[in-house]
């Protein structure tokens, strides 16, 4: 197939290539010593990108256009001083649409946002994020206030929406100069007075349908969730075959809008995934059902899987434990166990 | 002209572990460096970045620097805080986890 695992450890950034006969070759690791939240190749330019983050040197992003032989660090990521705030790590990097050349989108520590005009060489922040007027109900998720997921409306280059934890969904219509929540059905349990508010959710994975963008799909601290009116409202779908409500990661099937695929951990309280075993679970129904796909899965297992720990694209998905295995396979099909004993995995992510 | 000499993750983003600059004050000379990796997007030191000119330790940025003085940025490798004032009683280890 001639794909490449993208896949971001605690200790630097592991390229898995596919070979032709559906084994894997794993190169030493890039970007070593860093700590990787999140890697994706640009499919405008083949431009790499890292989230890279040093308790030492802070949060950072380093990009490459040579496949890894060289990178250079983004310039421009910080707060104003005026924000109070500073910079923390570094979570999640998406690249703009094929139709905005050079648009590169940065999520981060504390619940910030940076754009890119330049392709990724310099950055600046959101300030319709930054000074959000809810900004003071946010509260910190067990991984910070942060900025980690960021998705696209592929019809429409000024419509995205960022996922913070522990904030919710927000979405814009103009590009990034305003945010609305958009959280209406789902649950914040843990809020004592009202486990239903506009805001102050704990989304844990977000995305759009890159095929049918009134559609999205999201994994919640409280819940998964299919909304169909680009996240008007929200429509609940565990309780059906699911073993649990908790989980991370989040894939789907461009080519099936129905298609959603989840790895349900038992709870906040115990982060590891349920039943004795590492299971998968896919929907092809719209989340009315779910049924476990776990051919060629380790059981018994007690995995982590975190939330940059999936990905899928048009021939399967792919994800990665905490304890350094990877496992990828076709949408149809056995999965097949792609690396083993890296560094604990924080990100994978597919690429052409 | 000073003589910047790096460690660990600074040295392998700089390429060198030693580096000559031209520069007036420590604060300078650490802004020669790439990116918010030593300071800051405020310009503050990174906390875990420790600077020594000449074998001493040096917290001012405004500090001037002798014509070759050396200048040795040493980070922390396994963590820990910065401790501006000794605990009124011992808790035992206060050491982080390695990483």
């Amino acid at each position: 197939m001639g794909r490449t695992i993208l896949v971001g450890t605690r200790k630097g950034l592991f390229l898995i290539r596919e070979d032709d006969d559906d084994g894997y070759t794993l190169d030493p690791p890039l970007l070593a010593g860093w700590e990787v939240l999140h890697a994706v190749r640009d499919s405008r330019d083949g431009t790499l990108f890292a989230c890279t983050n040093s308790f030492v040197h802070g949060g950072q992003l380093h990009r490459s256009s040579d496949g890894g032989e060289t990178w250079e660090l983004a310039e421009g990521l910080g707060l104003p001083e005026e924000s109070g705030l500073k910079l923390g790590k570094t979570w999640h990097v998406e690249p703009g649409l094929a139709s905005q050349p050079g648009v590169v989108w940065l999520g981060a520590e504390p619940a910030c946002l940076f754009r890119s005009e330049d392709g990724g060489a310099t950055f600046t922040s959101v300030t319709a994020l930054l000074e959000h007027p809810t900004r003071d109900r946010w509260q910190p998720g067990a991984g910070g206030l942060i900025c980690h997921s960021i998705t696209l409306d592929p019809t429409d280059p000024d419509r995205l929406y960022i996922g913070i934890s522990a904030a919710g969904v927000f979405r814009t219509e103009d590009g990034g100069r305003s945010w609305t929540p958009a959280n209406k059905g789902t649950a914040a349990d843990f809020m004592p007075d009202d486990p239903y508010p506009e805001l102050g959710q704990c989304v844990h994975k977000v995305y759009v349908h890159p095929g049918k963008p009134e559609r999205l799909w999201q994994q919640n601290h409280c819940g998964v969730y299919r909304s169909d009116d680009r996240g008007e409202s929200w429509e609940r779908l565990d309780g059906n075959g699911l073993p649990s409500d908790f989980g991370f990661g989040l894939g789907l099937d461009p080519d099936d809008p129905d298609v959603a695929y989840v790895i349900p951990e038992h709870g906040a309280g115990n982060r590891v995934t349920t039943d004795d075993r590492l299971g998968v679970y896919k929907t092809t129904d719209g989340g009315a059902s779910w049924r476990l796909e776990a051919d060629g899965l380790p059981e018994p297992a007690w995995s982590v899987i975190l939330r940059e720990g999936m990905d899928y694209d048009a021939y399967g998905v792919a994800f990665g434990t905490q304890s350094g295995f990877v496992y990828a396979r076709p949408h149809e099909g056995r999965w097949v166990e792609a690396a083993r004993h890296l560094p604990p995995v924080l990100s994978v992510s597919l690429s052409d | 002209m000073a003589v910047l000499r790096l460690t660990g993750l600074l040295a392998q983003e700089v390429g060198a572990r030693r580096v000559e600059v031209d520069a007036a004050t420590v604060g300078e000379a650490l802004r020669s460096l790439p990116g918010s990796l030593v300071l800051d997007e405020h310009g503050d030191l990174r906390p875990l970045v420790h600077v020594y000119v000449d074998g001493s330790r040096e917290h001012d940025l405004g500090a001037p620097l002798e014509q070759g003085a050396e200048v040795i940025l040493i980070a922390a490798i396994a963590g820990g805080e910065e401790v501006t004032e000794r605990p009124r009683q011992s808790s035992g280890c206060r050491g982080s986890s390695p990483r």
